[in-house]
């Protein structure tokens, strides 16, 4: 005879089942604190090496940068937030510093470059700014990146042009640059003359006539180049950020 | 040929043409003025002539093969006409002189070597001004006469002073 089910057995199977769930939130709530523990003592630990290691962070810059590769890897931006654990670490201060001098260095020398500077030349010029009062803290061209990178927070003034393999432009003028003028400096830059002309855009870049006039046009209109028209051939257009007696005097 | 330090833009080639761009130009006109003037300093000349200045190194770098047009060079004068540091002496604008400081700044400064000498009223000969031997530290020891006497001239106006003629030479009271 078969036995139908009665309420005792709702019942029991009701019991167990908030037992089980009970347990489940034990187990959870267990995993939690774990976790929680884990990650106190990861951040006291990076913590507490950041804050052996704040001046060694500051005074080497290869050290620096292992440093921010293994911030990378672990997906923490050191430069993310001033406040919270982070401002321990003064790491934050030390490119606010930089972007501060890099504004600096680039309205020192706007009158001549009009808004344009090579990394090159921003960094020798900075470094003989900081010279004798921080002797050891030579400065590499990742942190540069990584100041100008902060600098975007306030608006397009500062942004970083690639000229080519391992050149960059750094520009302090407001305006992007579109992508036509970003290969007119990325010409100039490689054949090393300072200047570009609209049959050398036409030739090497395959361009026509309308379009190189343009990209040369909006450059003079923006400051960024100046007009030789005593060529014989044709008229040239000089950058005088990419100028060697400009960028040395 | 004179002695000075070039600056960076007298090679830089598009320096020696007028830039369209008007801040661009701002700055070209701004670097062709203090050229101008130190180049003048340096050679001891106050006056330029644009139809023979195409033969000066001022505004002839061969070395690039880049001249500033006598068109541009009368751009640049009377830009610097502007501030009172050029003013043509002809009626066509060929000929300018060139003041490194304005006509009232060296008469000022005259002036004020008088008043620190003590050589409130008496007279003194232009020639003791420029070529005296108690003018030897003085920045406007050796002036150009023309330039000389117009910055006195601004003087007599304001009743500092007063230009006075004799035979040969010309003298100047001051108050």
């Amino acid at each position: 005879m078969r036995r139908r089910a009665g309420v005792g057995a709702i019942q029991k199977q009701k019991l167990e089942q908030e037992k089980y769930r009970e347990k489940g939130s034990e187990i959870q709530e267990n995993q939690f604190q774990q976790m929680s523990k884990q990650l106190e003592v990861f951040r006291e630990n990076l913590e507490e090496f950041a804050t052996k290691h704040k001046s060694e962070i500051k005074k080497n810059a290869q050290f620096r940068r292992q440093f921010q590769e293994m911030c990378a890897a672990i997906g923490v931006d050191p430069l993310a937030s001033g406040k919270g654990f982070w401002s321990v670490l003064g790491i934050g201060d030390f490119y606010y510093e930089l972007g501060v001098q890099i504004v600096e260095v680039c309205l020192a020398t706007n009158y001549k470059n009009g808004g344009l500077i090579t990394l090159e030349e921003l960094r020798n010029r900075l470094i003989a700014a900081r010279g004798k009062a921080k002797k050891h803290q030579d400065i590499t061209n990742e942190d540069l990146l990584a100041a100008v990178k902060k600098l975007r927070i306030f608006g397009n003034g500062f942004s970083v042009v690639p000229i080519g393999k391992g050149k960059w432009l750094v520009q302090s003028v407001p305006g992007e640059l579109n992508l036509d003028q970003t290969l007119v400096l990325q010409k100039a830059s490689s054949l090393g003359t300072a200047w570009v002309s609209a049959s050398i855009l036409t030739d090497d870049l395959g361009w026509n006539e309308t379009r190189a006039q343009n990209a040369l046009n909006h450059m003079v209109k923006e400051g960024l180049a100046w007009v030789d028209t005593q060529e014989t051939k044709e008229t040239l257009y000089w950058f005088p950020s990419m100028f060697a007696e400009c960028v040395s005097a | 040929m004179a002695e000075i330090s070039w600056p960076w833009q007298y090679n830089f080639p598009p320096f020696f043409t007028i830039q369209p761009h008007s801040e661009t130009r701002a700055k070209q006109l701004e670097a062709w003025e203090q050229l101008i003037i130190e180049y003048l300093k340096a050679t001891k000349q106050s006056t330029i002539d644009i139809r023979e200045s195409q033969n000066s190194p001022l505004f002839n770098n061969t070395s690039i093969n880049r001249k500033l047009s006598q068109d541009a060079i009368l751009t640049v004068l009377e830009d610097m006409g502007k501030t009172g540091k050029a003013a043509p002496i002809d009626k066509s604008k060929t000929i300018w002189e060139i003041y490194w400081h304005s006509l009232d700044e060296w008469g000022n400064m005259v002036y004020n070597y008088v008043c620190n000498n003590g050589l409130n009223n008496t007279v003194c000969t232009l020639f003791e001004l420029r070529e005296g031997e108690n003018t030897v530290d003085e920045e406007f020891h050796g002036l150009d006469m023309n330039v000389l006497v117009k910055a006195l001239k601004t003087l007599e106006l304001k009743g500092k002073c007063e230009l006075m003629e004799f035979d040969d030479s010309q003298g100047v009271k001051f108050f």
